[in-house]
């Protein structure tokens, strides 16, 4: 929990500049989120981890640069149970994840366009927290352990979208976000002698709402 | 209180002088000079009794107990009688006085209707007595002659003559009494129907006198010479019973009992029949000089119910109150009067029981008690005293007054080297109370694991037992009590008893199976019991001729034989005829002559074509009934004693020897276990036990019948019936029996009987203990108070756990000890036990193991004063063995799944932290109130950080079960293997544990 009071005050900071730019842009969405699985090796046998597929939600602070540039931050939030699964065997455990990144945008259109194309490339850190409830035993432990636990990680974010005005100074915003980060090994534990490695992708795609001149 | 104590002490003395003053049983009136006879007057409320040396009728009050007045008559009153409608009394006077003085025999007829006018008449020859019958008319005994004495007329009409029946002059030697004189005794039954008599200074000469026909007949006692004392007949109500001195004789003459002990005295003692109550009282002194001492006994077979103290002796007739309620009885003062019916008035103690059982725990030396109550079956207040005739049994208190427990503690310690049963006799005493208290028999075994079966308690002496062949029962003969006891062999409870005559010594069934016989040492009668019914049938008169009693008995093809006693002390074969219900002494036995050595013994094979005889003085005879006929006498032995038996394989056992059909000796049992007690033919094998004394173990062991050689010789329970001096089993016993179906074997022994299964032989190894580790994680060491895992190989026939509490010391006949000291087991296995250590172990200790197979090896071992181990006894899914600790969180052991956080409150089930306070007995439960914790707190750390100890102690309601309530430091390393150790007495246990950040 102080973990997560931590990332939430950084995170206002981090959005207090934006709110103060000239022009500026404030949104939330709602989407989903699809993780890729990352295999746990234990001998020459392996099980497959990663978060199931659930909803997320984001709220974030645009910045227009110049015509065509602009930077965002944006935080996340994200369900998704950690999951081991081999074969029909699957161990499940609740987890959520809390993301902020910043990002740059690069616009195929300049700002008085009704639709403008963007993509987008940041970094930022993920918070895996594993909230499900602990049992003596687990299905598949022998690779990985679901731990009620926690994990900061870095994230780099790469995606792009569009942003449709919708009159006024709204817009409606269609972007998918891919989150890039090292294995939670807090949460997803892998046991004695088992290894996992490389990074896990998140890919969000996301519908938002936004305001902004 | 001043004046409380001094009103208890006031009564205290009350009591003490009570008891030293009471303590007898009636009161005496004194009359001056020697009680001859007395009659009864219930009418007037008066007891006229004979003064033979004052010449004097005393007339006594029977509401005040005090002579009234006396009524002088002639020289020497011998015997009075008071005619049925209360008219007359009549005396006889015994005056065969010695010449030169003239006889003074005569008869005193006395008018109690007219102021007590007195005829006298003169009698030519000695009187015995007289005897009013219902026709009011008495009969007259004299040494010559049955005179019928009508007091109407004063005529007297001679019935029959006599002979053969001897006086003795007066004057006689001084300290000589009126029985001594007169040596005769004539009574009439209550009903007056029937006179029986006796008579005659050299030898006794017994009559009949029916009443009604005025047919006088032989009273069917007879003895050559000597005396039968006392000398003094009774009669049961309707005359079919006569007790003449110490023998009791039915209407067709048979001696049906006898009193087994009796001095012979004729002027001490008396016998009078209670009919309403089925009871005898009799003063029949075992030896001269004995206490006077009144025996309450069963009238049908002289079963002995009570014995009570008198004042002083009795000497002649007792009469029994038409109420029954009191007897009078001519005593050495004159009258003794016995408030019979009241007896629950007077002071007596009693114990609830004959024998008090201790089994041996061959693992707990430690003291055992039970409570013996001691009571008076009135409800009075008695002082008693107890005491114990051996220093290893205490009682306590050893005086008090009934109602009141009294507890009885044995030392095992003190009896350790004897591992069968010792019996400690307890003496209860009372000076106040007026009966002679039973002994209690205090039986203490300190068996051995090794020792086979189980012993039933049955107080008394038991002579015999037979199983019954069709019938899923088995006999057991008691002696002490006259009866037969019946035994359910499903479940060995007792189902019923069938009383015998008097001191019975054998038993054997009819071939047809259908009755049991059973032979007596007091009684000329072998006793015959429907088994189909359970019920007495006729019995068979042994006499034979000679007054023959049974010691043995052999039911054969052509006869029932026995050996018998006759009043000579002449021992002979008699044959039974049980149609007849009569037997005859055999002429020969065969060649040989009819004459045994005393204690011979006879017994037939199953099939009864042989029965074998042995003699104490090592003669045998075989008799064969295809011929009917003893075919083989043989004297190959000194002597033989022991046990006896016969196959239908024409085998023969005798003591240690093997006989074959011939008689002769073919094959020698071992004797180095002892004396033999009992044999049984099993087909090609027999089995049979032997003990050196009656408080050893005894052995059980096959004999192979083709050499005698024994095989798995197994100790019993305790000692098999010994021969001993007395009445049978004296030389030989008979006291093993088989149940038809081979299932079980009974054996008498020295608490009752002994069960054991068929193969009481049955391999069972010896026990031996390999390591003794912590019972949490089988690899700790042990420490005081712990649960501690023995290890080892046969530590128990099977497995067993208890939830018992206090853990039992014993399970499935095995225990373990620690020094000496019994051990409280919660479980065994063959190769596990789990037990707590005791709380005093400590240092180097000595563990041992008790099993059926036998006693283990002395394994040694420290006990540190600390040895923390943690019970892996958690599961989880497929997962076993795991560490209890628990989350406090979630109440789930940790695991790698459930892992211990950062900040956690773990609960560490253990054992093997010591001492604590309060201490908690061995092998009980620890008290959730208060709680006990330990002595010294254990440090506690997990991968290396100190965890806080927040409670160390004992789990409420286990035995040996600690805990530990630890915190979790909130920067104890994170990691899946995170030693968590805990530290006690230099001792380390360390577990690994998974540990994750804080929740």
């Amino acid at each position: 929990m102080k973990l997560v009071r931590l990332f939430a005050v950084c995170s206002a900071a981090a959005l207090l500049p934006a709110a103060m730019a000239q022009k500026w842009e404030v949104g939330a969405g709602a989407g989903g989120g699809f993780y890729t699985s990352k295999d746990i090796s234990l001998g020459s046998t392996s099980a497959e981890a990663k978060f199931k597929t659930n909803a997320a939600f984001s709220t974030f602070v645009g910045q227009n640069m110049g015509d065509r540039w602009g930077g965002e931050l944006r935080y996340s939030y994200q369900l998704g149970d950690a999951q081991l699964k081999q074969n029909s065997t699957e161990a499940t455990f609740g987890a959520e994840s809390h993301t902020v990144d910043y990002s740059f945008l690069l616009y195929t259109a300049p700002q008085d366009s009704k639709a403008r194309g963007f993509l987008s490339g940041g970094a930022g850190m993920k918070f895996y927290r594993g909230t499900g409830t602990e049992q003596i035993t687990q299905p598949l432990s022998q690779y990985a352990l679901l731990t009620k636990a926690n994990d900061l990680t870095a994230v780099i974010s790469v995606g792009g979208g569009v942003k449709m005005k919708l009159g006024g100074h709204a817009w409606l915003r269609l972007d998918v976000h891919d989150y890039m980060s090292p294995f939670p090994k807090q949460v997803i534990t892998p046991n004695a002698g088992a290894s996992v490695s490389g990074w896990v992708h998140d890919i969000v795609p996301m519908v938002a709402i936004s305001f902004g001149k | 209180m001043l004046r409380k104590s001094w009103i208890v002490g006031a009564v205290s003395i009350f009591l003490l002088a009570g008891s030293a003053l009471a303590g007898t049983f009636g009161k005496v009136v004194s009359i001056g000079g020697e009680a001859s006879d007395l009659t009864l007057d219930e009418a007037r409320g008066v007891l006229y009794v004979a003064n033979f040396t004052a010449n004097r009728v005393e007339v006594i009050s029977l509401a005040s107990n005090t002579i009234l007045t006396s009524i002088n008559v002639a020289a020497q009153p011998s015997s009075i009688t008071l005619s049925p409608d209360g008219h007359w009394l009549l005396l006889t006077h015994f005056g065969n006085n010695a010449s030169p003085a003239s006889p003074t025999n005569a008869l005193t007829l006395i008018d109690l209707s007219a102021n007590y006018a007195k005829q006298t008449f003169v009698l030519g020859n000695p009187p015995l007595g007289a005897a009013f019958g219902f026709d009011n008319k008495a009969l007259v005994v004299t040494t010559h002659d049955y005179l019928l004495f009508d007091p109407t007329t004063g005529q007297s009409t001679q019935l029959d003559t006599i002979a053969g029946v001897n006086a003795k002059t007066v004057p006689v030697p001084a300290a000589n009494f009126p029985a001594d004189i007169t040596t005769a005794s004539v009574t009439v039954s209550r009903d007056r129907t029937k006179i029986y008599g006796l008579g005659s200074s050299d030898g006794t000469v017994t009559f009949r006198y029916d009443v009604a026909s005025h047919a006088i007949s032989p009273g069917g006692v007879t003895l050559a010479s000597g005396t039968l004392g006392p000398r003094v007949v009774s009669l049961n109500n309707d005359g079919s019973m006569a007790m003449a001195g110490w023998v009791m004789v039915d209407t067709a003459g048979t001696f049906v009992n006898f009193f087994a002990q009796r001095s012979n005295d004729a002027s001490v003692g008396t016998t009078a029949f209670d009919d309403s109550r089925g009871l005898m009282y009799a003063q029949i002194p075992a030896v001269t000089g004995e206490s006077p001492t009144l025996q309450v006994l069963d009238s049908f077979n002289l079963r002995l119910r009570q014995r009570l103290k008198l004042p002083e002796n009795t000497k002649g007739r007792s009469l029994l109150s038409r109420d029954s309620n009191t007897l009078y009885a001519v005593s050495d003062s004159g009258v003794l009067i016995l408030p019979v019916g009241t007896l629950n008035k007077s002071p007596r103690v009693v114990a609830s029981t004959r024998d008090m059982v201790f089994r041996g725990n061959f693992c707990d030396p430690n003291i055992a008690t039970q409570t013996l109550t001691i009571t008076d079956p009135g409800g009075g207040s008695t002082p008693f005293t107890i005491s114990a005739s051996s220093p290893g049994v205490k009682v306590s208190p050893a005086s008090g007054v009934t109602p009141a427990n009294v507890t009885v503690s044995v030392d095992p310690s003190v009896y350790q080297s004897q591992k069968g049963t010792v019996a400690v006799t307890l003496t209860l005493a009372s000076n106040a109370a007026v009966n002679v208290p039973d002994q209690v028999r205090v039986l203490i075994n300190s068996r051995e694991p090794d020792q086979r079966g189980t012993f039933l308690n049955i107080p008394g002496t038991l002579v015999d037992i037979a199983a019954d062949p069709i019938r899923k029962r088995y006999y057991v003969l008691r002696q002490d009590t006259n009866e037969v006891l019946v035994f359910n062999s499903q479940n060995n409870t007792l189902m019923g008893s069938l009383p015998t005559y008097n001191v019975p010594t054998s038993m054997a069934f009819t071939l047809d199976n259908h009755a049991l016989l059973v032979g007596h040492n007091e009684s000329q009668t072998v006793a015959v019991f429907d088994l189909d019914a359970l019920a007495a049938q006729p019995y068979i008169k042994t006499s034979a001729g000679a007054g023959n009693v049974v010691r043995s008995l052999a039911v054969t093809t052509r006869g029932v034989l026995a050996t018998t006693e006759d009043y000579q002390s002449n021992w002979h074969v008699i044959r039974l005829d049980l149609a007849a219900r009569t037997s005859t002494q055999l002429a020969t036995l065969g060649v040989y002559e009819n004459k045994l050595t005393p204690d011979s013994v006879i017994t037939a094979s199953p099939n009864g074509s042989k029965a074998l005889v042995a003699g104490a003085d090592g003669t045998v005879y075989v008799y064969d009934a295809n011929v009917d006929s003893f075919t083989v006498s043989r004297k190959d032995f000194s002597g033989l004693k022991g046990t006896y038996a016969a196959s239908s394989l024409d085998q023969f056992v005798v003591g240690n020897n093997l006989l074959d059909s011939s008689g002769v000796p073919v094959a020698q049992f071992e004797s180095s276990t002892g004396d033999t007690s009992g044999f049984v033919f099993t087909g090609l094998v027999g089995i049979r036990t032997t003990a050196p004394d009656s408080a050893s173990p005894g052995v059980i062991q096959r004999a192979d019948l083709s050499n005698g050689s024994g095989i798995r010789p197994t100790h019993m329970v305790e000692a098999p019936l010994l021969a001993t001096s007395g009445v049978a089993p004296s030389v030989f016993t008979h006291s093993l029996a088989i149940l038809p179906d081979l299932s079980m074997l009974i054996s008498l022994t020295t608490s009752g009987i002994t069960v054991l299964p068929y193969s009481y032989d049955a391999a069972v190894a010896i026990p031996m203990i390999t390591s003794v580790v912590s019972a949490a994680d089988m690899t700790s060491q042990v420490a005081p108070g712990g649960l501690m895992a023995v290890l080892g190989n046969n530590l128990s026939g099977t497995n067993q756990a208890t939830t018992e509490v206090p853990l039992p010391t014993i399970i499935n006949d095995s225990c373990l000890t620690v020094n000496g000291q019994p051990v409280h087991m919660m479980f065994i296995s063959p190769g596990q036990v789990n037990a707590q250590m005791p709380a005093q172990a400590t240092g180097n200790v000595a563990l041992t193991m008790h099993t059926p197979g036998g006693i283990s090896n002395t394994f040694t071992l420290t006990v540190p004063s600390g040895a923390p181990a943690v019970f892996l006894s958690a599961t989880a899914g497929d997962q076993t063995n795991l560490p209890t600790v628990i989350r406090f969180y979630n109440g789930l052991v940790v695991t790698a799944t459930n892992p211990v956080h950062r900040g956690d409150i773990l609960t560490i089930y253990l054992t093997g932290l010591g001492a604590v306070v309060p201490p908690v007995n061995d092998g009980d439960a620890a008290l959730l109130d208060p709680l006990s914790r330990t002595v010294n707190t254990p440090k506690v750390s997990i991968g290396g950080m100190d965890a806080p100890v927040l409670f160390s102690g004992l789990v409420p309601g286990y035995v040996g079960l600690y805990v530990l309530n630890v915190g979790v430091p909130s920067n104890t390393p994170q990691g899946l293997s995170v030693p968590l150790t805990i530290s006690q007495g230099g001792l380390t246990y360390s577990q690994n544990v998974r540990v994750v950040q804080q929740q």
